[in-house]
């Protein structure tokens, strides 16, 4: 019997994994909160314009930045996570197969990636079509430059669930709270932190700090490419404020945060097949 | 076709497994005994390529590559203890799914579900599968590929009567076929019955290898036969030395261990030396016994 070669071995780990995200009621809860959530942002500018109307896309989706950075990253780990780190039994029938342990993890993680995609879209599109329907399409690209923040969160998290799955196998409870941990740090504490400890520092060295911050941290990096992507710099917090100055421009600032996110999409991933391999199983 | 060349398994300080040398050869049956915390589930592991020696090698097939290599392990399949499955998949979409991965045609999970007896629940989500039946799932999918080595960690120890059943047709048609199955377990009845070979661990250690046939004489050494004796010659205990050097008298018992074979000479002599004999009694060696003597846990 001839076993299937690498990309179909990964498509079909991809098809499965997206076969039983589709079917797990965690996927589910995330594209109705997402979509509820999209929809009153994108209801709220209604009642903020007294009646007269919707916002548009850009204003919409500024709007809607704060929701996806909360939510998609936690999405992503949780599920990732839950669906990462299997039951030692699982995992050992899996990886005793005559399959390198990467393309496991590489096809799983298309196929969370596809399933949580999708799950976004139903919000997105669902909120798309409302603001569409009542405001036309100004402000559209603003809005497309969200999705693909979304996007990118998405993949770097799942890559971060992978990371802490592979060093949990047969220890999902631990890696679900490494996974909280690791959100709390990420999208919450991280911020604090770092203004915290530049707020001591002199001018300088304090700018230097958050240019770091915003590159170190993925959520930051996206948070100001999406902001900087649908509306400049005018909603820009301290710490954008200094990378987008340092950076020297927005062709700069644009290529070092998608470098950022580029980085951060891949490394995880790379760790986590890394881990696995050397891991006993 | 699995060989064990001083491998070695250490987890921080502690040693699992200690320089085993091992060759299991293709069309044998072999199991691997010994108690808890032996190192017989690091060794099947290490051979499934989910354990990588700390030293030495284990090899797969011919030509023999080191089992952690993804291509040396086209050549087996492998049923952990405690095997488990997505509950939102059906039996059904999981032998599916193993079949593709191991490139065997659809048909071939109808056959396997069929065999393990799960083919009216494959359409049932696995998460409402009994204990057993996830078992003989497990059992379902390790005998998908038909691969030459099939590596079992105590298959039988959460197997329903049915999946039993499935479990000793199948090593015994991997037997016919000339396939190795390697497998560890507690249940010594089901080693002596299918077992070519025994290799027994303790604490990490290679303690002793047997065929059936070094088996079956051990077994047989370990025989006893009981006699209750009446009327016999006063000085029947010296007589027996040269009779039957192992036996002994204690009262009007006389018991003499050793194999069936030497127990009609022994019972012709001691009637020609006068011995009344008023009821014998035999028994062969047990294997549990056996085991517990070699493992030094003693009855």
């Amino acid at each position: 019997m001839a076993t299937p070669g690498r990309l179909a071995t990964i498509g079909l780990f991809a098809s499965q994994e997206l076969t039983l995200a589709v079917r797990s009621r965690w996927t589910a809860i995330f594209a109705v909160v997402f979509a509820a959530l999209a929809l009153a942002v994108g209801g709220s500018g209604y009642i903020l314009t007294g009646g007269l109307g919707l916002q548009d896309f850009a204003r919409t989706a500024s709007s809607l930045v704060q929701v996806v950075l909360l939510l998609v990253p936690l999405t992503a780990l949780l599920i990732g996570v839950q669906a990462l780190a299997t039951e030692r039994g699982a995992a050992e029938l899996l990886f005793a197969q005559p399959v390198a342990r990467g393309t496991v993890v590489v096809g799983k993680l298309l196929g969370l990636f596809q399933a949580l995609a999708a799950a976004q879209a139903i919000g997105f599109g669902a909120a798309g079509l409302v603001i569409f329907s009542q405001a036309g399409q100004e402000g559209a690209g603003g809005f497309a430059v969200l999705v693909a923040g979304s996007l990118a969160l998405t993949a770097i998290f799942l890559g971060l669930a992978a990371f802490i799955a592979a060093g949990n196998v047969g220890r999902r409870a631990r890696a679900l709270a490494l996974a909280l941990v690791t959100w709390f740090v990420a999208v919450v504490l991280f911020d604090i932190a770092a203004l915290g400890v530049a707020s001591l520092l002199r001018s300088g060295h304090a700018s230097r700090l958050l240019v770091a911050a915003v590159l170190l941290n993925p959520v930051d990096a996206v948070r100001t490419g999406t902001l900087l992507g649908i509306e400049g710099d005018a909603a820009f917090g301290a710490a954008s404020l200094a990378f987008f100055r340092i950076a020297g421009g927005r062709t700069w600032a644009a290529s070092a945060l998608l470098l950022s996110v580029a980085v951060w999409s891949v490394a995880p991933v790379a760790l986590a097949i890394w881990r696995l391999r050397r891991a006993d199983l | 076709m699995i060989a064990f060349e001083r491998f070695g398994k250490r987890f921080g300080a502690q040693v699992a497994v200690e320089a085993l040398s091992l060759r299991v050869g293709t069309g044998e049956v072999f199991a691997l005994l010994g108690p808890n915390g032996s190192g017989k589930t690091t060794s099947l592991k290490a051979a499934a390529g989910l354990i990588a020696p700390t030293s030495g090698a284990v090899l797969l097939g011919e030509p023999p590559r080191p089992a952690v290599d993804p291509a040396a392990r086209d050549v087996c399949s492998f049923l952990p203890q405690k095997v488990s499955f997505p509950d939102a998949l059906t039996g059904l979409e999981v032998v599916h799914f193993y079949a593709r991965l191991r490139g065997a045609p659809r048909s071939r999970a109808r056959d396997v579900l069929e065999f393990t007896a799960l083919n009216g629940a494959g359409a049932r989500a696995v998460g409402t599968y009994s204990g057993g039946m996830i078992q003989r799932l497990g059992l379902a999918v390790a005998s998908i590929p038909g691969a030459a080595v099939l590596l079992l960690d105590e298959p039988t120890a959460s197997l329903d009567p049915v999946g039993l059943q499935a479990f000793h047709v199948l090593v015994e048609q991997h037997r016919r076929d000339g396939r190795t199955v390697f497998f560890t377990s507690h249940q010594l009845d089901d080693v002596e019955r299918l077992a070519d070979r025994i290799a027994i661990l303790v604490e990490g250690r290679l303690i002793a290898t047997f065929t059936r046939t070094e088996l079956t004489g051990q077994l047989a050494d370990r025989g006893v036969m009981r006699l209750v004796l009446g009327r016999r010659p006063a000085d029947l205990a010296e007589r027996l030395t040269a009779l039957a050097p192992r036996a002994t008298l204690e009262g009007d018992e006389l018991v003499v261990p050793g194999p069936a074979s030497r127990r009609p000479g022994v019972i012709a002599g001691l009637q020609d030396l006068g011995v009344d004999i008023r009821s014998l009694t035999a028994e062969e060696g047990r294997l549990d016994a056996f085991y517990r003597e070699l493992i030094g846990d003693p009855p």
